[in-house]
């Protein structure tokens, strides 16, 4: 395994291209450029598939990102486009699928005691990592251990909460001991991928992001960041070959330039979205595309800063839900792709609990609140109570076009019934900064309280959560959520959420807007796919390009 | 000459450094943490403690001016760093990776919008109020006056996707360069043609011009030995100050046509708060401007002998 990944260029290289040699620049980039192993012939180099799966073999597969895949190590999985290529390179012990059930994969099975302080797995035996080293107990070990620990610089310390120690018996077992129970660990740290102990130890984090070694059905090949990372099938693999020789994926920030390479066949699925109108578009040609509209885990919403006076009424954040005909801001500006949301939980969530009060679109019902709650209306149309306006400031995400039109609408909503909604805009990373802080009233974006594969949102529900936007303080919440997450009963576990979400619905610390459908879109000849409309959320199909083939 | 070369490369070491803590200063002062910025629309809980530990972990969490410089100091030396969101990769790897690509696009639609502009503008300046002359206006004017964005895109949508000639995205081929280069080209063609043309109409209204055609040179010789050598002064500050802003528009192609080339990089990096990345880039492009600034003042000299750089 090379660890020069990248193209580096040496010192008469930079010269020529930067210090004048203009005519020497122009001639060389005039020769056809020297193309990176790319396109069709790929297919034709390799010896024929040996899947047995799939009358599909060889080939290409090609998926357009929408930004640079920075690092491939599973610390880097946060970012859709690095999750993409960092889960076929490795493998978990348990694999969440795309409707969310557990599927032993490195480990063959698995058992917990009743308590949840203690949990044992078998380990499959036979599998080798890229490099040809075998696959034991000491890999699964040393990425927890590493993993779990933040001063690593990790960013997945807390899917292993509550771990006090893992045990690797022999080669083929291991065995977890919790300091105190953790609802969500088997979906959170069990289906963490696995890297090569040795390996990852001898060249550290900062290396193995950019050379990693996983035993998943595809290695790594090539990968200039900013371009392209190129997979090649693990002809090893031990759940049988990939069906393609090959996995690429290509940046195209520009999300109209992905959607027209996806109809030139330039690609053959988005990683990352299309414009929902061209995804709706490319569904409705029928020209067999192959389109999957499955809910977001996040809620697009309004966060509201509780703490500042003019919000802190929960009255008047209930006056404000009443104020905001949902459906139209769905069918005007989202083109119908998405959902009225109920709560702070999605659909496809196993614990969604659709018995919530629920608010429908009525200005009278939002005046009468208002009105109760001591706002009553000034001479500019705004309300007033005590010498202070309703009005406060929504910041929206810079050259954020989808979304702006939401707020603009919903300022507009808002006035109707007195209260005054003002506009500014700033980046994405100082809005989510400032809200945190306390230091902004509102905004507008999507963010996962709590999600499909666990419902715990401790981060941004609890009173102490770092990613508790709305400054939302809850003793009743801030119980349940603690209980939540020890009990490992699912049963008894699912009334603690039932009520979590009764209680945001009641209480409204952010508007919650709607769920928006995912889009997913693969290109006709794309092979391997479930039936649309079979699958919870169809985006944990990039888990399995080893399944994905390609027809003639 | 050489002193005042030393006295410009001077005050441009002192531009250099403004700007460089001036970008400094700037992007810690955007609110925000990259830190976040690495786990997605929130799919990834973190607890405060674990956010700390990571801005540790990335020297985050010293002092401001420790931070300047330490950074400053390695510049100094050539030692660019590594990218705080690409870890382990040497902001000087990631620069030398897109430089190539940014060089050839630039240097490819500078080639092509001065082979067709300067004898454009010149013969629209010779042929005043011709059709061509207004033909070569009106492009001209279109050509400023269209975005970038929008004649790439439109170039995609016919090219890439109607008439399949060129791919819609990437460098794979030399298909791949013919959209970009002639989107860039077009925005430097337009503003060269005017000038060029402007330019021609001013010196051939000289007494010079007048005096040379009355001793009897041919037309041709009049316009190409006399009119042009004289109009290309103008230009040649134009092309100086142009090169200056070719990056500028890269940015805006390299994003549509998906090519990984400098503007990407900065525009990357400026998302994701790589503040390593955008302060080298920031300081090396200034350098770079300075540096082509002294040029077109050196060329001024070469061209037209009247000028006399003195100190």
């Amino acid at each position: 395994m090379s660890k020069k990944l990248n193209h580096r260029f040496n010192r008469r290289q930079f010269l020529q291209w930067t210090g004048g040699a203009s005519a020497v620049a122009f001639l060389a980039a005039c020769a056809p450029a020297a193309a990176p192993t790319g396109g069709s012939e790929e297919g034709t180099t390799t010896e024929a598939s040996s899947s047995t799966e799939s009358a599909s073999g060889g080939g290409t597969m090609i998926w357009v990102g929408h930004q640079e895949v920075s690092g491939l190590s599973p610390n880097d999985a946060g970012p859709t486009v690095q999750w993409a290529m960092i889960s076929n390179i490795h493998d978990p012990m348990l694999l969440l699928d795309e409707n969310y059930e557990l599927i032993p994969t490195l480990a063959e099975s698995y058992e917990a005691t009743p308590d949840g302080l203690s949990y044992t797995f078998n380990l499959r035996q036979g599998v080798k990592f890229h490099d040809g080293t075998d696959f034991t107990s000491k890999d699964v070990k040393y990425t927890f251990e590493f993993y779990a620990d933040a001063e690593t610089g990790s960013t997945l310390a807390n899917n292993f909460q509550g771990m006090e120690s893992v045990e690797a018996p022999d080669d083929y077992t291991i065995v977890i001991t919790m300091a105190q129970p953790n609802a969500a660990f088997l979906v959170n740290a069990a289906t963490s991928w696995i890297v090569p102990a040795d390996y990852h130890a001898e060249v550290g984090e900062d290396t193995y992001r950019t050379a990693p070694i996983g035993t998943g059905a595809f290695k790594l090949k090539e990968w200039v960041a900013a371009e392209y990372t190129l997979l090649e099938a693990n002809e090893d693999y031990f759940l049988g070959r990939a069906n393609v020789d090959f996995l690429r994926q290509e940046v195209v920030p520009e999300p109209s330039v992905r959607a027209i390479a996806l109809e030139t066949g330039d690609a053959h699925y988005a990683t990352w979205p299309l414009l929902v109108e061209d995804s709706i578009r490319l569904r409705d040609s029928g020209e067999g595309y192959q389109v999957f509209a499955t809910p977001a885990n996040s809620v697009k919403h309004f966060p509201l800063n509780n703490d500042n006076p003019v919000l802190s009424d929960k009255r008047v954040r209930q006056a404000m839900m009443h104020a905001l005909d949902r459906q139209r801001i769905i069918d005007d500006l989202w083109n119908g792709a998405a959902e009225i949301a109920t709560a702070n939980l999605t659909p496809s969530a196993p614990y969604y609990n659709p018995n919530v009060k629920t608010y429908d679109y009525n200005p009278d019902t939002a005046m009468a609140l208002l009105e109760e709650a001591g706002w009553t209306v000034g001479d500019d149309g705004v309300r007033e109570k005590d010498g202070v306006k309703l009005s406060f400031t929504c910041t929206t995400i810079t050259g954020d076009q989808a979304r702006r039109p939401i707020a603009e609408l919903a300022q507009q909503l808002f006035k109707e019934v007195g209260i005054e909604m003002l506009l500014e805009e700033a980046p994405v990373a100082s809005i989510t900064e400032a809200m945190r802080k306390g230091e902004m009233d509102a905004s507008l974006y999507n963010w996962t309280y709590g999600s499909a594969v666990d419902p715990d949102a401790s981060t941004t529900l609890r009173s102490d959560g770092a990613n508790n936007f709305s400054h939302f303080k809850n003793d009743r919440v801030d119980e349940l959520m603690d209980a939540g997450l020890v009990e490992i009963d699912p049963e008894k576990r699912r009334q603690y959420y039932d009520e979590i979400q009764e209680i945001v619905a009641e209480e409204v610390p952010f508007l919650f807007l709607q769920y928006d459908s995912w889009f997913d879109v693969f290109r006709p000849e794309v092979t391997g796919l479930p039936e649309p409309g079979s699958v919870k959320n169809a985006n944990r199909l990039m888990i399995k390009g080893r399944t994905m083939g390609l027809s003639a | 000459m050489l002193n005042y070369i030393i006295s410009r490369l001077l005050q441009g070491a002192l531009v250099i450094f403004l700007i460089s803590l001036a970008t400094f200063v700037i992007m810690r002062m955007l609110p925000g943490d990259p830190v976040m910025l690495l786990l997605g629309e929130g799919e990834i809980q973190i607890t405060q403690e674990q956010i700390d530990a990571i801005r540790a972990k990335w020297g985050l969490d010293r002092p401001y001016y420790e931070q300047y410089l330490v950074w400053a100091g390695n510049m100094l030396r050539g030692d660019f760093g590594d990218s705080l969101i690409r870890r382990g990769v040497p902001v000087r790897d990631m620069i030398f990776e897109a430089m190539p690509v940014t060089g050839r696009l630039n240097v490819m639609a500078f080639a092509l919008a001065l082979l067709i502009s300067l004898p454009a503008g010149i013969v629209a300046g010779v042929k005043r109020n011709s059709p061509f002359d207004y033909a070569t206006t009106i492009g001209s004017t279109i050509g400023v006056a269209l975005p970038n964005f929008w004649f790439g895109l439109m170039g995609i949508i016919v090219f890439a996707l109607m008439l399949r000639w060129v791919p819609p995205f990437g460098l794979k081929t030399w298909q791949g360069y013919v959209l970009p280069v002639v989107v860039l080209a077009s925005e430097q063609m337009a503003v060269f043609t005017r000038v060029m043309r402007g330019a021609t109409i001013e010196t051939l209204s000289q007494d010079y011009v007048r005096t040379a055609t009355a001793k009897g040179l041919s037309r041709q010789v009049v316009i190409l030995r006399h009119a042009v050598r004289n109009a290309l002064l103008p230009v040649v500050t134009v092309i100086g100050f142009r090169i200056a802003f070719l990056f500028s528009g890269t940015i805006v192609i390299e994003q549509i046509f998906a090519l990984p080339g400098l503007g990407r990089l900065f525009v990357d990096s400026l998302y994701r708060l790589d503040y390593q990345v955008v302060q080298s880039l920031v300081v090396l492009l200034a350098a770079l401007v300075v540096f082509i600034n002294l040029l077109t003042d050196l060329a001024y000299a070469f061209v037209d002998p009247r000028i006399r750089i003195e100190r």
